[in-house]
């Protein structure tokens, strides 16, 4: 089963129309992965789809890094009660 | 060049919104600082205290059916009776409405007026509108109204080359003639100055006003002649050390104070050619007429005269609350006048389409966070009109997230995220980078896009009611 980190990967290529392999967790959506205003809630959507959770929104689009989005995203999974893979 | 005073910053970590000015359930208060405004007057230094609006009897009159049809085709008398109930409702049981003023000529023009007054309103009283010929009161007295406004033109454009006067002295008795037989008929005159603003004040105006106020000094209080000020051209100015005629404080410190009219017969009737036409109503106000002759959303004459509803802003402003003004019968006038074919700018103030309608997406994400940041007052309470945003391509996420939830009529918490809202939000992005458009999309798109890509929400929200995005 795939990880997180993995996971978030593939759909932050998907939806940023980008090559997976060169994503790395330091990345900044807008500044090194190039997310514009709507790819950014675009994503969180995505996210939610993903992994079956709900994000406040605020806390979400305040996420600025591959790595940070992993993190969040472990934390409301855990939360919500939502079983994620290693 | 260096200030000459340091300010420094009052920190606060609570937010100050200056409620004393801004009670959001009121237009915007207008408020003066505790000293006299002062206007140099012949060489000398008049002082007038605008705070005694507070006390002084302002009132709004109104000229749609005059000046106002004088702009547009005939009104049907069905038309006019609608349109004086409503004013009637508008204007509340005080009567901040004061007067209305009809035509007396067509048979049409009378069986208005009597259907209006059938109505019972205490107000707007009806006064007629006659041309400053003797016979013209035999309309008057047959209507049985109380005051009559007459033409009294007083510039020279108009007493020489309008009205064929040989003479300012044969054109003062002509007019101070037709005074007489008012007086004789027992209505009183309301001495309409047309052309004020471009006439020789010390050479005819101010001597006619003081003969009227000679004539007026033996007759009963009601039948005193009133004086309307009329700003025939859009002439008139409001700032200080403007010279005469066009200087609005001068003009009514002269008939006021030099010739003794008393405020409650002072009435500002202004034209809109320098789009100065509310802020020279408001200006005579203060300055002492107690009477904004006004027409609904300011048609008239060519660019037309105040707006009625800009006058009634006013007062609410002016007086520090509702007075029995009922302000949303300004969002039922408007939507009928439109219904009988006045055509309504979609930017026009307090009832255009899109008067609190927010484009920019900065704009809108402030209005998602509270209204208050960019809509001018409680437009949904005072007009039935709540905030809006339109979509462009500077709308945003914001703004077309607050379209979806003002749609579907979401309030509170209820409201969608911009998650929720994220591939109308995509569509809405695509029209302006992918497929190149230049025109903003209208509610019947953005519904249909809502209908098709939100079909959970659709289907949980939206009902009959909600229909049409606001």
């Amino acid at each position: 089963m795939a990880t997180i980190a993995e996971r978030v990967r593939s759909v932050t290529a998907r939806v940023l129309k980008i090559d997976v392999d060169r994503i790395k967790p330091e990345d900044h959506f807008t500044a090194d992965l190039g997310a514009e205003s709507v790819q950014s809630i675009e994503l969180v959507a995505s996210f939610e789809e993903e992994f079956g959770i709900e994000m406040d929104e605020d806390a979400a689009l305040s996420v600025d890094t591959v790595g940070g989005a992993v993190d969040f995203i472990t934390k409301v999974c855990r939360e919500q009660g939502v079983e994620v893979g290693p | 060049m260096a200030g000459t005073r340091q300010h420094p910053l009052v920190n606060t970590t609570e937010p100050n919104y200056l409620e004393d000015t801004f009670n959001y359930d009121l237009p915007p208060l207008i408020k003066f600082e505790n000293h006299p405004v002062i206007e140099v007057i012949d060489g000398r230094a008049v002082e007038f205290n605008f705070n005694d609006v507070q006390q002084r009897d302002l009132v709004v009159t109104d000229t749609t059916f005059r000046d106002g049809q004088q702009a547009r085709p005939p009104y049907t008398v069905d038309q006019m009776v609608h349109i004086y109930d409503l004013l009637a409702k508008l204007g509340g049981p005080h009567g901040v409405i004061r007067q209305t003023e009809f035509f007396l000529y067509t048979k049409n023009d009378r069986e208005t007026l009597d259907r209006c007054r059938a109505l019972g309103h205490p107000y707007p009283e009806c006064t007629g509108w006659i041309r400053a010929v003797k016979g013209d009161f035999r309309l008057v007295k047959e209507a049985g109204l109380q005051e009559t406004g007459m033409l009294t033109s007083c510039s020279d454009y108009h007493i020489f080359d309008k009205l064929k006067f040989k003479s300012r002295k044969e054109c003062m008795d002509s007019y101070c003639e037709v005074v007489a037989a008012a007086f004789e008929a027992g209505v009183r005159p309301r001495c309409h100055l047309e052309d004020l603003t471009r006439a020789d004040v010390d050479g005819f105006v101010l001597p006619f006003v003081d003969r009227l106020m000679e004539m007026s000094a033996p007759v009963p209080d009601q039948l005193k002649v009133k004086i309307r000020l009329c700003d025939t051209m859009g002439f008139g100015l409001p700032y200080p050390n403007v010279a005469l005629p066009r200087s609005i404080p001068k003009l009514i410190y002269k008939l006021h104070v030099e010739c003794g009219v008393p405020s409650e017969r002072l009435e500002w009737h202004g034209h809109n050619d320098f789009h100065r036409v509310h802020a020279n109503a408001s200006t005579a106000w203060l300055y002492g007429c107690n009477a904004s002759n006004t027409t609904l959303f300011g048609y008239g004459e060519r660019t037309g005269n105040p707006p009625l509803e800009g006058a009634i802003m006013e007062y609410i402003a002016l007086k520090g609350g509702l007075c029995g003004i009922d302000t949303t019968v300004i969002t039922e006038l408007a939507q009928y006048m439109q219904s009988i074919g006045l055509p309504i700018p979609d930017n026009y103030p307090f009832v255009g389409k899109h008067f609190n309608t927010t484009r920019a997406g900065i704009h809108a994400g402030g209005l998602r966070s509270n209204e208050r940041i960019y809509n001018i007052m409680n437009t949904t309470k005072l007009l039935g009109r709540p905030p809006r945003v339109a979509i462009t391509d500077k709308s945003g996420a914001d703004g077309t997230t607050i379209w979806i939830n003002d749609f579907f009529g979401l309030q509170g918490d209820a409201r969608l995220n911009k998650i929720k809202c994220h591939k109308v939000c995509r569509w809405v992005l695509d029209q302006y980078e992918v497929e190149k458009r230049l025109t903003a999309i209208s509610d019947e798109e953005l519904e249909t896009q809502v209908r098709e890509l939100m079909p959970e929400q659709w289907a949980k929200y939206k009902r009959p009611a909600a229909a049409g995005g606001a």
